[in-house]
């Protein structure tokens, strides 16, 4: 029960990283490297201030401001000096390593002994079950694991809620626009290179804000907790394509969400079965491929179905 | 209302590729003139309206619209006073937003977009009713991705979306050409109608000579990125498609003898 909880609620936490990847490849069809090192620019700035003694939530809050900085580099690089997308997302993604060390001063952060959102949860827990533990269908369930899924949960409603509402606004409309079809929205006067800035700016805070809420829950940062992440999202987002199938903003943002929450219980099932952790990311990236390649194989399948 | 004084514009500048598309055009076009470009391929009509539009600098020249000089304003600021619609129906609306989202956005041209609702309640109403102007049936799909239209209805709503807020300036890039001829004869009675009805100051470029010689109120015959000819007032009026097309024809036939003089010229001195 244990493993589900936590597979529910790292799925939960996950699905910010995967909304801010909908945003860089969705709606933009930028493949944004620098998730990899913006989810870990979160983990690190949450950590070091957390052990600083910095509230959790302020903690928090300063990691999402730290993603849209680095975001900000990514767009500003390709934008304004016209460095190729994923080459912008590589040289950010790299300057971070370094960064990321120099925030934590060591390449494990551990955060067993400060105040963290994980401990708000514990208590959120225990004023839900009355007790340190409680049952669920005939399991043990501890404060903890029933805090942290619900708090996560709520996080994420309210933040794809504002995501949803943003993008029905003029300025997040026309954001969409922009990925849509970019020589139509400037002959409307909108400068598609500032919507990318932008963009990368919300999606590279939401990112850093998972990594926040991530070194919450597991109680550490680690330097290299975000290799691979990007791949991450990207299931999650082709997923939560293929549950919802339509391009609406709603759709496509329960979707991911929902792609990522699948995913992750897809993954501890695996791993449950006896997959080796060490082939997790080999697992995941042959997945994405998959995705990525099937429908061009049916789409030809199709076809040639139609010739005969 | 458009003033462009000597524009030039290259491409590949230096290189084997060097195209001089445009070779010191000048134009004054006067505030509510219908205006058609005409001329050959690569003559340079669509440099000339995206020079315009701010799609690239001109390498020199100026721009002026409406008393502003504009010639270093990036595109988008420009679209402020400019209506555009492409040849492509693709071009002029974003396939996976709905009917009433893609007008919504129009209907902001040149506007800030803050924190608003793209779709307040109060909207729908003049949307649908200005959709329903064009007799398509479409205010019946406002809320249809707008990629599954048809091109001659996309190229309807484009129209309307450039004119949705009075331009100053409307580009027309063919934007008949790729539809069908009942789609085009229904897109350009509906150009008519629009730039007259707002007596719009208008650039429309085409290949039809029916078009040209039946629409506006002034031709402009394009070669090889210069104007050749400039038909207005009583000439223009007596001007008949058969004209337009002769002149083609000796066009093509001094090209032709250009070429193969150079051709002996060189067989002789090379
Ligand atoms: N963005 C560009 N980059 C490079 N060359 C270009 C560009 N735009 C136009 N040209 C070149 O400039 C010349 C003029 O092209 P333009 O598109 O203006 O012709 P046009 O009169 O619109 O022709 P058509 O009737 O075929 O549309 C052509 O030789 C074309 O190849
Ligand atoms: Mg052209």
């Amino acid at each position: 029960m244990t493993l589900l909880l936590s597979a529910w609620t790292i799925g939960l936490i996950l699905s910010l990283l995967s909304l801010g990847v909908y945003i860089s490849y969705r709606v933009f069809k930028f493949a944004d490297i620098t998730a990899d090192g913006s989810i870990t620019f979160g983990a690190a700035v949450a950590a070091s201030m957390l052990t600083h003694g910095v509230h959790p939530v302020t903690s928090s809050i300063a990691a999402f401001a730290a993603g849209c900085a680095a975001g900000l580099c990514t767009g500003i690089l390709h934008t304004r000096f016209r460095i190729n997308q994923l080459l912008s997302g590589i040289l950010v993604m790299t300057a971070l390593y370094s960064i990321n060390l120099h925030v934590m001063g060591q390449s494990n952060l551990p955060l067993l002994s400060v105040t963290t959102l994980t401990t708000y949860a514990q208590d959120l827990g225990r004023w839900l079950t009355g007790h340190d533990s409680a049952t669920l269908f005939g399991w043990p369930v501890s404060a903890r694991d029933a805090g942290s899924l619900v708090l996560s949960a709520a996080i994420v409603f309210i933040i794809a809620l504002i995501a949803w509402l943003f993008f029905n606004t003029n300025l997040g409309s026309a954001m969409r626009a922009s990925g849509d079809n970019e020589q139509m929205i400037r002959a409307l006067g909108v400068s598609v290179e500032n919507m990318i800035v932008l963009g990368l700016c919300i999606s590279n805070g939401l990112v850093a804000f998972a990594g926040a809420l991530l070194a919450q829950y597991q109680g550490f940062a680690d330097v290299q907790m975000g290799i691979g992440m990007i791949v991450w999202g990207l299931a999650s987002v082709i997923i939560g394509r293929a549950l919802t199938g339509t391009d609406s903003a709603g759709a496509a943002l329960t979707g991911t969400i929902m792609g990522s929450v699948l995913f992750r219980l897809i993954i501890a099932v695996a791993l449950r079965w006896g997959l080796n952790p060490n082939d997790l990311k080999l697992v995941t990236a042959i997945f994405v491929f998959g995705a990525l390649v099937l429908p061009m194989l049916m789409q030809k399948v199709r076809s040639h179905a139609a010739a005969s | 209302m458009l003033q462009l004084r000597e524009l030039r514009k290259t491409f590949f500048a230096g290189t084997h590729n060097e195209v001089r598309a445009l070779r010191g055009v000048s134009l004054q076009i006067d505030d509510g003139s219908f205006v058609i470009v005409i001329g050959t391929n690569g003559s340079g009509k669509s440099t000339l309206l995206n020079a315009v539009a701010g799609s690239f600098y001109v390498d020199q020249g100026a721009i002026n619209i409406a008393g502003t000089d504009v010639t270093r304003w990036p595109e988008h600021r420009r679209a402020a006073m400019i209506g555009r619609v492409f040849q492509n129906p693709f071009s002029g609306t974003a396939p996976s937003m709905t009917v009433a989202e893609n007008l919504a956005l129009a209907a902001r041209r040149g506007l800030r977009r803050g924190l608003g609702r793209l779709l307040p309640a109060r909207i729908h109403t003049e949307l649908r009713d200005r959709v329903a102007t064009l007799n398509m049936q479409l205010e019946n799909r406002m809320n249809n991705p707008i990629g599954t239209l048809s091109g001659g209805q996309r190229q309807a709503l484009t129209l309307l979306m450039a004119t949705w807020r009075r331009p100053d300036l409307l580009l027309l890039d063919e934007h008949t050409a790729a539809l069908d001829p009942k789609s085009a004869d229904q897109i350009v009675r509906l150009t008519e109608q629009i730039v007259s009805q707002h007596r719009l100051t208008t650039l429309m470029v085409t290949h039809s000579m029916q078009q040209a010689a039946t629409l506006g109120d002034r031709i402009v015959m394009m070669n090889q990125g210069s104007v050749l000819a400039d038909y207005r007032a009583a000439e223009r009026r007596h001007i008949r498609a058969e004209d337009l097309v002769r002149r083609f024809d000796e066009i093509r036939r001094d090209e032709l003898l250009d070429a193969s003089a150079a051709e002996m010229l060189r067989a002789q001195y090379l």
